[in-house]
C-alpha cells in the first residue's frame, strides 16, 4: 500500500471521526486527531488482524493505552471492516458502548483503557505470554506523552528491557501537551530518547504524520536481532487534521457545537 | 495456610501448563518449588505491583489462568484500580493469593496488617471472595477455583492455623457452614480466627447460652439464605471478623438482614477491629488478645450485650 493510499484512508478517517463527533459533549478531539496517522499505518500495513473474527488467535495484539483518543481507532476499526459505520455514528450517544474512552467491548478494541498507565503492564504481560509459548505474535502499545507521567509504565519500561520482549513497540504520540499544559511545563520528560535507551530499549525517532518515517522504522524493527523491546517517539501535531484545532492546547477539551461539526465537514479537504 | 495453597497450586500448574504464578518479590521459602518446576510460567514481577496486576490481565487476556501472590495490602490496595479496570471489569481468570489475613503479620506492624482488603474488594462486580478458615478448607478452594474462570480473591493466613476440619469435609462453594447448632444466639465468623470463636462458644455454653458458629468462608457472593434462615427467631446475631467493623463479614451480613428480616427485635453485632490503628505490635495471638479478638475477649463481648439493659 502506498503513502499516497494510506494518506487517503487517514483523510477518510478524520472525516467519518468529524462526523461522529457529538456537538458540545465529546471532548478530546485534538487528541484523537494526532494520532489518526500512526493508527492507520499500524492497522493497514503492520498488524494482524481480522475483522469478521475479532478473537483470532494468530492476531497482532493493540492496546491504545491513551484510552481518550478512542475515537481514532473505532473509526480505524470502522474502515478495516469490523462493523458498519452505522454503529460508529453511535459514538458518546446515549445508550452506546461506544465510549469515549475506548471500551474492549466493541468489535476489534483489545482492552479498555482510560485510567492511564495501564496499557503498557497490560501489553507486557501480553508479549511475554507470546514469547514463552514461542508464538509470532506482536504486540503495540500506544501510549500518550503526559500518560508517561505515571509510575507504572516505569515498571512495566524496566520489566520489559529486563526480560528482552522483542516481541513489543511501543509508539509514543508525542505531541507535546497534556491535560492542564505543555508537557514541558508539567513534568519535562526529555532527553526520552536517552532515557529508553539507559533503560534498555531501542529507541526511533519519526515524524508520526510521514508514513515513509513509519515504513522505514517498522522495517527496521522487523530486522533487528537484537532482543530489545522497541520505543518508537512519533512527533505529532495535537489536533492534526483540524485546521483549527492543530497545535493547540485547547484542542485536548474543547468541543464543538452542531454548526461548527458542520462547516468543519463542508469545508473538510480530502486532499489534505 | 500459606504453604498448603500453595502446594496445591503446584499441584494444579502440573496438570495444567496454561497455568501462570506471579508474584511480586515475596514467598521467599514458599514457592520457590514452581519457580524450579514451571519456570516459563513463574514470574516475579519484583517489587511492583500494580505491574504485577497489569502483566496479570495481560496474561489472562492471552488465554492463561493466572495466580498472583503477595501479601494482602501490597496485592489489594497497591494495584486497586488495576484490580477494578483490568481485572474485573473485564471479568478475567485472575486468582488474587493474599497472604497475611488479619493481623498474621502482627509484630511487622501497621503497613503489613490486612483489616481493609474486604471492604474495598467487596463492591468490585464479577469479584468472589474466599475466606477460608483452616488448610483444608484453603486447600479445597483452590480445588474448586480450578474450574471457576472468573476473577477471584483468596484471603489467606499464615502458617501454623488451628485445624476446624476433618479429612471427611465437604466443602460447597457458596454455601455457609453450621460448625455449631444453638438455639438463643447466632455468630458467624470467617477465616482462621474462628479457632477463638469456637472457644467462645465453649465458654458461653458454661454460661448457659447456646450460640451456633456459622462459618461463612464465601463472603462474595454471600450464602443469604442460610444467614437469613439461622438469624430468623434468634434475638442476637453477631459477627466475629479478623478485619475492621467497617465493611466486612459483618457489614455484609447487616445488610442482609437489614433487608430481609422484619423482627425489629433483632440486634446485629459486629465484632472486628475498630476504626484505630493499633498502637502496639505483637504476635498474631498477643494482639487478638490486646483487641479482645481473642476467645476471652470475644467471649466478654458477646455477653455485654447480652446483659446490656
Amino acid at each position: 500500500m502506498t503513502s499516497k493510499k494510506l494518506k487517503k484512508i487517514a483523510n477518510e478517517i478524520r472525516y467519518l471521526m468529524i462526523q461522529s463527533i457529538r456537538p458540545l459533549e465529546s471532548h478530546h478531539i485534538g487528541c484523537a486527531f494526532s494520532i489518526v496517522d500512526i493508527v492507520v499505518f499500524i492497522y493497514f500495513k503492520i498488524l494482524k488482524v481480522y475483522p469478521k473474527n475479532p478473537k483470532n488467535e494468530k492476531r497482532d495484539i493493540f492496546i491504545l493505552s491513551k484510552g481518550h483518543a478512542a475515537l481514532a481507532v473505532y473509526a480505524t476499526l470502522q474502515k478495516k471492516g469490523f462493523f458498519s459505520k452505522k454503529y460508529l455514528l453511535d459514538y458518546d450517544q446515549d445508550g452506546s458502548i461506544l465510549s469515549e474512552h475506548i471500551n474492549h467491548q466493541v468489535a476489534g478494541v483489545e482492552v479498555s483503557t482510560g485510567s492511564l498507565g495501564h496499557g503498557l503492564p497490560i501489553g507486557v504481560g501480553w508479549a511475554i505470554s507470546f514469547l514463552r509459548d514461542d508464538k509470532k505474535n506482536k504486540v503495540y502499545v500506544l501510549i500518550s506523552d503526559g500518560e508517561l507521567n505515571e509510575g507504572s509504565n516505569w515498571e512495566a519500561i524496566m520489566f520489559a528491557a529486563h526480560h528482552r520482549l522483542h516481541n513489543l513497540v511501543v509508539i509514543l504520540d508525542n505531541n507535546g501537551f497534556q491535560g492542564y499544559s505543555s508537557t514541558k511545563n508539567v513534568i519535562n520528560l526529555f532527553p526520552l530518547d536517552k532515557k529508553f535507551r539507559d533503560f534498555g530499549w531501542n529507541v526511533y525517532k519519526i515524524d508520526g504524520h510521514n508514513f515513509l518515517d513509519m515504513e522505514k522504522v517498522f522495517n527496521t524493527i522487523k530486522n533487528n536481532e537484537n532482543k530489545k523491546p522497541n520505543f518508537i517517539i512519533a512527533k505529532t501535531v495535537k489536533g492534526k487534521g483540524l485546521p483549527d484545532f492543530e497545535g493547540k492546547f485547547e484542542s485536548h477539551y474543547k468541543s464543538i457545537d452542531q454548526k461548527n461539526k458542520e462547516t468543519i465537514l463542508k469545508g473538510f479537504d480530502m486532499n489534505l | 495456610m500459606r504453604q498448603g495453597v500453595i502446594n496445591e497450586v503446584y499441584k494444579l500448574m502440573k496438570e495444567n501448563k496454561n497455568i501462570y504464578f506471579l508474584t511480586a518479590d515475596l514467598g521467599y521459602s514458599v514457592v520457590e518449588k514452581i519457580e524450579k518446576d514451571f519456570p516459563k510460567r513463574f514470574i516475579n514481577v519484583g517489587v511492583a505491583e500494580q505491574n504485577l496486576m497489569g502483566i496479570a490481565a495481560g496474561l489472562a487476556l492471552s488465554g492463561k489462568k493466572v495466580f498472583v501472590y503477595s501479601i494482602i495490602p501490597f496485592v489489594t490496595m497497591r494495584c486497586y484500580e488495576q484490580i477494578r479496570d483490568d481485572i474485573c471489569y473485564h471479568d478475567l481468570d485472575v486468582i488474587i493469593l493474599g497472604v497475611g489475613a488479619g493481623l498474621s503479620y502482627g509484630i511487622l506492624g501497621g503497613t503489613h496488617f490486612a483489616l481493609e482488603d474486604i471492604t474495598i474488594l467487596r463492591p468490585l462486580p464479577n469479584l468472589t471472595i474466599f475466606s477460608p478458615a483452616d488448610e483444608t478448607e484453603a486447600i479445597l478452594g483452590v480445588r474448586y477455583f480450578k474450574n471457576h474462570h472468573h476473577p477471584v480473591y483468596f484471603r489467606i493466613g499464615k502458617k501454623e492455623e488451628p485445624k476446624i476440619y476433618n479429612k471427611s469435609y465437604l466443602f460447597n462453594f457458596g454455601k455457609g457452614v453450621i460448625l455449631k447448632k444453638g438455639d438463643d444466639i447466632v455468630i458467624f465468623s470467617t477465616g482462621p480466627i474462628i479457632s477463638e470463636v469456637m472457644k467462645a462458644v465453649d465458654l458461653l455454653r458454661v454460661k448457659n447460652i447456646s450460640a451456633s458458629l456459622i462459618n461463612i468462608h464465601t463472603i462474595k457472593p454471600i450464602d443469604y439464605e442460610l444467614i437469613i434462615n439461622e438469624s430468623r427467631n434468634k434475638k442476637f446475631v453477631f459477627i466475629v471478623e479478623e478485619h475492621s467493623v467497617v465493611g466486612g463479614l459483618g457489614s455484609s451480613i447487616a445488610e442482609v438482614l437489614s433487608e430481609n428480616i422484619k423482627d425489629k427485635d433483632l440486634r446485629i453485632i459486629r465484632i472486628g477491629t475498630e476504626d484505630k490503628f493499633i498502637k502496639k505490635i505483637g504476635t498474631q495471638s498477643y494482639l487478638r488478645k490486646f483487641l479482645k479478638l481473642d476467645s476471652q475477649g470475644i467471649f466478654e463481648k458477646i455477653l455485654f450485650y447480652l446483659y446490656e439493659k
